[in-house]
């Protein structure tokens, strides 16, 4: 996979990507956070992994304190329109709401452009290459460095 | 070069989220610049603190980051006004630079808690247990007003001579099942810290491994004062009378900073500073490199004559100047 992978891209000061990947809510099949976790890896950044069953506040506190610049979640439950819209308020109350937010598992088709509405910068459903992810993601990052307060 | 943003140093003495944010931001730049730990230094003035700071070292899955958990619970209810800060530290990959940082999925259960701030790190190639950027995050964690720091290393267990420098007291965390007592025999691993803990009580064989502790402290050193405790982090045994001889432990050790141990650390940092730019000159360097390949295709002259000459290309390179953009490895 890593050979499949682009290299990684680096923020403007030199350093590593920094990426929150977290499980919110109940569902506890973690295999998808952990493959991302891994390809991310792969391709070169720094990923905080926090486990499953997070609540959207721990998920929020703990991005703030690592000072992601990206943060990816994982769901499974159905739940993904009320956790989506916690954590995106919680992010606009903390001034953090410019953070890529990415989401992955099973989401229905038709929800996607509610959850970009809410703020999420993409959806990576099933069967996401690991190259679509890596490269999606970098661009949002990019652009994210280069819009974000000093 | 860049300064570091006076309103971020400012703005990190607020005790909430504000505050956070700001320590947060401040720590990514002094850990991906280490340089700037100097101005950081000299613009809040040589913050003085934390009180307490506390290593956790040991082999791959001891159980430290579960400790850590443990410990932030004690310390919490032994000081209930205290801030806490944590860094952990895991290894960056060696062929991609990337790295999985999950010490806080034992430590969740303290991620709304206001009194505790954990940041995890990657080693960024650099060895010896800690990062490069350590001494940054930790003296915006002194700016921040923390009270204790516990910082937890690279899980290698045998090369982790930073955390000595870095702590007031050193706790080295075995389990039974890593290996038998020849492990700890071996050179580094039992001279690091003053507390040797004994993890997974819970376990067969914990006693046992106390034991073989403990006869390999009768062989050792006696002028050392060390302690073996027995503890449980899981079940939350033994944890409290850990944390209180690790306090005090500590603050009998606060000798260790003073203005020799200082200038000690200060000298250890330059040097790794100058050895990472001399390490990106002679990497990234077009007539350095193409040196090396004409010299590997000629292997005539000795190695130590082609070394000596490198190092000189290397002190007149244009990229020994500052180049904040392009670090020199992972």
């Amino acid at each position: 996979m890593s050979s499949d992978t682009p290299a990684s891209p680096r923020r403007p000061d030199g350093g590593r990507f920094r990426i929150l990947i977290a499980k919110p809510g109940l569902d506890g099949h973690d295999r998808g956070a952990k493959y991302v976790a891994n390809v991310l890896r792969d391709a070169g950044f720094e990923v905080i992994y926090t486990g499953i069953r997070r609540t959207p506040e721990q998920i929020v506190r703990a991005a703030l304190q690592e000072d992601v610049d990206a943060i990816g979640i994982s769901l499974l439950s159905g739940a993904h329109m009320t956790l989506v819209a916690r954590l995106t308020g919680l992010l606009a109350e903390h001034g953090a709401d410019h953070l890529p937010l990415f989401v992955g598992g099973v989401i229905p088709e038709s929800d996607i452009p509610e959850l970009k509405a809410l703020g999420v910068c993409e959806v990576y459903g099933p069967g996401t290459s690991a190259r679509t992810l890596v490269e999606s993601l970098t661009v949002h990052l990019e652009k994210h460095v280069h819009e974000r307060p000093a | 070069m860049n300064v570091l943003p006076d309103d971020l140093i400012a703005q990190a003495r607020d005790g909430g989220h504000i505050g956070m944010r700001a320590g947060a931001r401040l720590m990514t730049l002094l850990e991906n610049d280490p340089e700037k730990q100097a101005e950081f230094l000299r613009k809040t003035g040589f913050p003085s603190g934390p009180r307490l700071v506390l290593g956790i070292t040991g082999a791959p899955g001891c159980g430290k980051s579960t400790l850590v958990d443990a410990l932030l619970a004690a310390f919490r209810s032994l000081h209930p006004d205290a801030r806490i800060g944590v860094i952990a530290i895991d290894p960056s990959s060696p062929f991609t630079g990337g790295a999985i940082l999950a010490d806080r999925v034992r430590m969740m259960r303290h991620a709304e808690d206001p009194a505790i701030f954990v940041r995890s790190m990657a080693s960024r190639g650099h060895l010896g247990g800690l990062a490069l950027g350590v001494g940054g995050v930790l003296s915006v964690m002194a700016w921040m007003g923390f009270d204790i720091v516990l910082i937890e290393t690279v899980g290698v267990g045998q090369s982790e001579v930073d955390i000595v420098r870095t702590a007031d007291e050193v706790a080295v965390v075995l389990a039974p099942g890593n290996g038998d007592s020849l492990q700890l025999l071996k050179a580094g691993l039992m001279e690091i810290g003053g507390l040797i803990v004994v993890n997974k009580a819970d376990k067969d064989g914990a006693e046992a491994l106390r034991d073989g502790v403990l006869a390999m402290l009768e062989l050792a050193d006696t002028t050392r004062h060390r302690e073996v405790l027995l503890v449980s982090a899981t079940e939350n045994r033994g944890v409290t009378e850990l944390a209180s001889r690790f306090e005090s432990l500590g603050s009998a050790n606060s000798h260790r900073r003073s203005a020799e141990t200082r200038r000690e650390k200060a000298r250890q940092l330059l040097l790794q500073l100058a050895t990472r730019r001399l390490e990106h000159s002679l990497e990234n360097h077009p007539r350095i490199r193409e040196e090396l390949v004409r010299r590997i295709e000629d292997p005539s002259g000795s190695w130590t004559g082609l070394v000596q000459d490198l190092l000189a290309a290397a002190a007149t390179a244009d990229s020994i100047q500052p180049s904040p953009r392009k670090p020199s490895h992972v």
